[in-house]
């Protein structure tokens, strides 16, 4: 199956990615529009993958995380910086290896 | 502290009780296995993610200041027209495969990155630093997609070898704990049974004994 992107962030972020080919873009204005927004992407079978920024996830806090988390395993939701390279400090993933493992753990290369 | 099963003190029950131990220790083991493939394969995922997570971001934050650049030079609002203007037709193939039986999707994409004619802007009007920008982040794209397929494999992964390890406790310290318990306990109680029966039939006979 092929799947189109979408994009969910400020100004530049849209348009950068817009320029790139990205086929749904919205600009986050409010909280109830941005929210409204990704639920017709999660429930849209088309898009297999959604851009989303970090600042953005994080204003949207519980009601975004429900939303990724009750959807199948499409569309995938993928969190990204914006132009200033924001991201949050406690990291998603970090924080599921804390649960799964017990313990957190730091992937290093070899030798170093 | 384990709790008995409310079990009666037969030893049918008890045979049945041996049968349940041994099939929740076959249980128990196999999915002890389950997790430790599980982990492994999650490690390698988590390992690969790192990779590619440092180059999307490297290459994410050189295609911003590539637009920023063209802001500049082309101006705000006529970098916006033009990305309304783009092609915006990139495909991404998904297709589903199975890690020990967990969904995890496998992300095809083609070139994402295009030659300046396909991008469906017209050329003579706009700048080429635009077209620098474009590239960067056609470039970011395809970084992101990679990255983006990683990661929700190894929620996926996470998710599993979650309820894995839940399954794995629960067997471990609560299920079997309690069938050994009921097990003694009915063993317990049999020879308890015994000896009274023993010492009935030993009274019997001295009472019997007496009366002659």
């Amino acid at each position: 199956m092929s799947y189109k992107i979408a994009v969910v962030g400020d100004q530049e972020t849209v348009t950068g990615f817009a320029l790139a080919g990205a086929t749904y873009v919205h600009i986050h204005a409010t909280r109830e529009e941005t929210l409204a927004k990704l639920s017709e992407f999660f429930a849209s079978g088309e898009i297999g993958l959604v851009l989303i920024t970090h600042r953005i996830a994080e204003e949207l806090g519980l009601d975004f995380r429900w939303m990724s988390r009750a959807k199948r395993l499409l569309p995938l939701v993928l969190r990204i910086p914006d132009k200033t390279g924001y991201v949050p400090k406690v990291d998603e993933l970090r924080e599921i290896i804390r649960r799964t493992v017990g313990a957190g753990i730091m992937v290093r290369k070899e030798g170093s | 502290m384990t709790i008995a099963l409310a079990v009666s003190p037969t030893r049918m029950e008890l045979l049945k009780l041996r049968q349940r131990v041994g099939l929740a220790q076959k249980g128990h083991d196999l999915l002890k296995e389950k997790m430790d493939a599980l982990v492994i394969e999650f490690f390698e995922v988590l390992r690969r993610i790192q990779e590619a997570r440092t180059k999307a971001l490297e290459q994410l934050s050189v295609a911003h200041r590539a637009l920023s650049m063209c802001f500049a030079v082309v101006g705000t609002l006529e970098t916006r027209q033009v990305s309304r203007e783009a092609r915006r037709e990139l495909q991404m193939e998904i297709s589903t495969h199975h890690i020990m039986g967990i969904a995890v999707p496998a992300v095809e994409v083609g070139e994402v990155e295009r030659n300046v004619l396909a991008r469906g802007y017209s050329i003579h009007t706009t700048s080429s630093v635009l077209d620098g920008a474009s590239r960067e982040f056609e470039r970011a794209l395809k970084l992101l997609i990679e990255l983006s397929e990683l990661n929700a494999s190894a929620f996926a992964l996470a998710r599993e070898l979650e309820k894995t390890k839940r399954r794995v406790n629960a067997l471990e310290y609560i299920l079997i704990p309690r069938l050994r318990e009921a097990l003694k306990f009915i063993m317990m109680r049999l020879d308890e049974m015994e000896r009274e029966n023993f010492i009935r039939l030993k009274r019997i006979k001295a009472m019997l004994e007496k009366r002659e």
